[in-house]
């Protein structure tokens, strides 16, 4: 057994911390910081400098502008992409979308959109849960019905992270009502401003918008763009949900806002000394931090394929419980070292230099931790609920 | 030892649900917080006409003399409700420090004026790098003449945009301690810059430059500030885990409501046992913040340490359960939890700024071991 990072593997991560530290536009950083609405211009542009590097989907086929790294160094690139406050979206389209493509699509339709997907110029969302199927994905009611060469969409969609500022989706639809609901689904691409397509944006409490309802109503969509065979999209959701074990762990994002956490109480004072030399804070902070650790080696241990007494999936269960619950921790940490100033209500796009009484008493960090903190009491409710992550480890480490 | 409620404690409890079940309807809360008050003014006439705005103000300055057990039954009723127009900053909080100031002055111009819900106050002790401490204040008040020159910052003056005065923390030039000035919202050298919270009320930054008030606004000196803030922000904290017991119990409900009705896997939610044992989780929690509201009931009129320790009992309790059951109720609603439109994270956001105003739980943990001493 061999804890430590090759030395190849070291030199490696100093190569992208290096390009990371010259390339992440400053602009960029500070948005990625205060957690903005990612902007479709930020991304394009981020994207593309990647891309440029040939690193804009290291996870992709190195045919399609991939790169041929191990797990580990994939791991590596993504420590130090966070580590960079560079952004980290156009998650639906790069990382979730794109697996399915290359492994049940055609080469035409890989063609057709993986490029234009890794320079940027395409983004993608993901239409899968409706209202009537949350926890329950495969009681899911959008129907597509084939009518001579195309296939007509009718139906409703819900929680399709940033539809409206998309221009392709990737919908999982029923194509036969006749067989076992699992067994009636299909995978396709639509192009977001097909006619019969209404995007709708839904409110959340933590002031987003880009959550939005998507309405199907007759959307005649061309044939040739349903990935793989019709009824096996229940399949390709699962290969998918498998191609990004770790991802679900949220691990980056848990030790940035950590990070962000001490450095607000770094900088927030109690009778002029730093709230992170409170005794009881600090404590509170270590006691996170210690299960921030044990999170960092439990996505090291599926990374490197430790040989597993239990089943994978659920051991990948208990990792996106830890990783939910770490998600809401480390922004409970952020506005407790906020105190009193968590409370005030700042828009999404606030734009911070343009007020000057947050220079004054309002400094660039109070700007978003409210705001993340309460969408991440969603941590634990998106990309399967916790009660059926629960589910699914009682079910396959113990039988039950 | 007798838990049942007099009748006017029960009419105070039952009348206040009534009519804010039927007059303040989600909707209507939705359209107020898009004010630059977040405060109805027919509403609160409403509420100063049913006597809730003079409900603890002493009899002699035209208040209804009750005590802080029925200020409690009337604010779980506004914590159920989610009520926006703010009752406790005014009428329980600047009320209480304007009682027990001393200033006879006051007592009889401002307190009924309070009361009779035409005038609102606002205390603004909250300063920038001092995170909850309110002891001490770094802003000045420089004796001039008979009067004072006040200046310096202070930071999260909750309801100031509604209010029509303040209640301003200053330290006196050459004096140590905390002294209470009352000084109006529009006076020279005061600047408000206003900002909404996330639960829909709002607050202001205040900046004092160079703001002469006469000697009679001087409500409290530096000798006696502290405890008067110290006992009035005690009696404050009660009332404010009472609102938080109230909009647990709402979330509760709607939470208990929603999970009978949703189906997933072809049924309702409500026939998971899970899902059954989060809602008696959330269930404990409130029963045990009641009792410990009691707890806090039974020592506000002991001396102060004692006080201190049985009110900071309530506030941590209150939350833990806060977060507990605020949070089970965003869970157990799935996405729907998340949004604007269902009623639930408008009352996790409520509990949250009521948890984050109260002072921080190690302040409070602190005040219950000094009495281990």
């Amino acid at each position: 057994m061999d804890l430590r990072f090759t030395a190849a593997d070291e030199a490696f991560r100093e190569e992208v911390r290096d390009f990371m530290r010259t390339h992440v536009p400053p602009e960029i950083a500070a948005d990625t910081k205060r957690w903005v609405n990612p902007r479709p211009a930020y991304f394009r542009r981020w994207q593309g400098i990647l891309a440029a590097r040939g690193w804009g989907a290291p996870h992709w086929p190195a045919k399609w502008g991939g790169t041929d790294w191990s797990a580990l160094r994939k791991h590596l690139f993504f420590e130090e992409l966070y580590r960079a406050y560079a952004p980290d979206f156009g998650w639906q389209g790069l990382h979730m979308m794109a697996p399915v493509l290359f492994a049940f699509g055609s080469e035409e339709q890989c063609r057709r959109w993986a490029p234009r997907m890794l320079t940027g110029e395409d983004f993608w969302c993901q239409g899968f849960s409706e209202p009537g199927a949350g926890s329950d994905l495969a009681n899911l009611k959008s129907t597509a019905e084939c009518v001579g060469d195309e296939w007509v969409l009718r139906g409703q969609k819900i929680w399709t992270s940033d539809a409206a500022d998309s221009n392709w989706g990737f919908f999982l639809v029923r194509t036969d009502a006749t067989v076992k609901p699992q067994r009636g689904l299909s995978f396709i691409a639509v192009k977001m401003d097909t006619p019969g397509i209404t995007v709708r944006p839904i409110h959340g409490i933590d002031g987003r918008h880009d959550l939005n309802e998507v309405f199907l109503d007759e959307v005649r969509v061309p044939a040739d763009q349903l990935i793989g065979e019709p009824g096996k999209g229940w399949t390709y959701a699962k290969y998918l949900l498998e191609k990004e074990r770790t991802a679900s762990a949220f691990l980056y994002f848990n030790r940035r806002r950590f990070e962000m956490a001490k450095d607000i109480a770094r900088q927030t004072l109690v009778h002029g000394r730093p709230l992170l030399e409170d005794r009881a804070f600090a404590r509170k902070l270590a006691r996170v931090d210690a299960d921030l650790h044990a999170l960092n080696w439990s996505v090291l241990r599926i990374l490197a394929e430790e040989p597993q007494k239990y089943d994978l999936n659920a051991v990948v269960s208990a990792l996106k419980i830890s990783g939910s619950e770490m998600q809401q921790r480390v922004t409970e940490l952020q506005i407790d070292a906020l105190g009193p100033r968590a409370v005030r209500h700042f828009e999404r796009d606030q734009p911070h230099t343009e007020e000057a009484d947050l220079r004054r008493h309002w400094q660039e960090f109070t700007v978003g931790p409210t705001n993340l903190y309460l969408f991440e009491r969603a941590s634990t409710i998106y990309g399967g609920a916790r009660e059926v992550q629960k589910n699914i480890i009682a079910k396959l480490a113990f039988g039950f | 030892m007798d838990f049942t409620l007099t009748d006017e404690q029960q009419m105070l409890r039952e009348g206040a649900e009534r009519y804010l079940q039927e007059n303040y309807p989600f909707e209507r809360r939705r359209a107020t917080a898009a004010t630059v008050t977040s405060c109805d003014d027919a509403m609160w006439a409403a509420f100063a006409e049913m006597g809730w705005l003079a409900l603890t103000v002493p009899e002699e300055a035209a208040g209804l003399g009750a005590g802080v057990m029925e200020a409690a039954l009337l604010h779980e009723a506004l914590g159920r409700r989610n009520v926006l127009e703010p009752v406790a900053t005014s009428a329980v909080l600047c009320a209480r420090l304007i009682e027990r100031s001393g200033h006879a002055a006051a007592r009889e111009t401002v307190l009924p004026a309070i009361a009779g819900g035409e005038a609102r106050v606002a205390l603004a002790c909250l300063e920038p790098d001092r995170y909850y401490a309110h002891d001490a204040p770094s802003t000045v008040a420089r004796r001039d003449g008979d009067g004072y020159v006040l200046s310096g910052a202070k930071i999260v003056v909750v309801d100031a945009p509604a209010a029509h005065r303040f209640i301003v923390s200053a330290s006196v030039a050459g004096e140590s301690g905390c002294a209470l000035f009352l000084v109006d919202a529009t006076a020279a050298g005061l600047e408000q810059r206003a900002y909404p919270l996330i639960d829909g009320r709002r607050a202001a930054d205040l900046d004092l430059r160079d703001v002469r008030v006469g000697a009679s606004a001087l409500l409290c000196g530096p000798a006696e500030g502290a405890a008067v803030l110290d006992e009035a922000l005690d009696r404050f904290r009660i009332v404010q885990v009472a609102d938080a017991l109230g909009a647990m119990e709402a979330v509760i409900d709607l939470t208990a409501e929603h999970i009978r009705n949703r189906k997933q896997f072809g049924q309702p939610l409500a026939t998971f046992q899970a899902l059954q044992h989060r809602m008696s989780e959330s269930f404990v929690k409130v029963q045990e913040l009641r009792s410990a509201l009691y707890h806090a009931f039974a020592h506000v009129d002991a001396p102060p340490a004692e006080r201190n320790a049985a009110v900071s009992a309530a506030v941590v309790v209150a939350s833990e359960a806060g977060r507990v059951v605020g949070g089970q109720g965003i869970q157990l609603h799935g996405g729907v939890g998340m949004t604007e439109e269902y009623q639930v994270g408008h009352y996790f956001k409520r509990l949250l700024v009521t948890e984050k105003l109260w002072g921080d739980v190690d302040f409070h943990l602190d005040r219950i071991a000094f009495t281990y001493r």
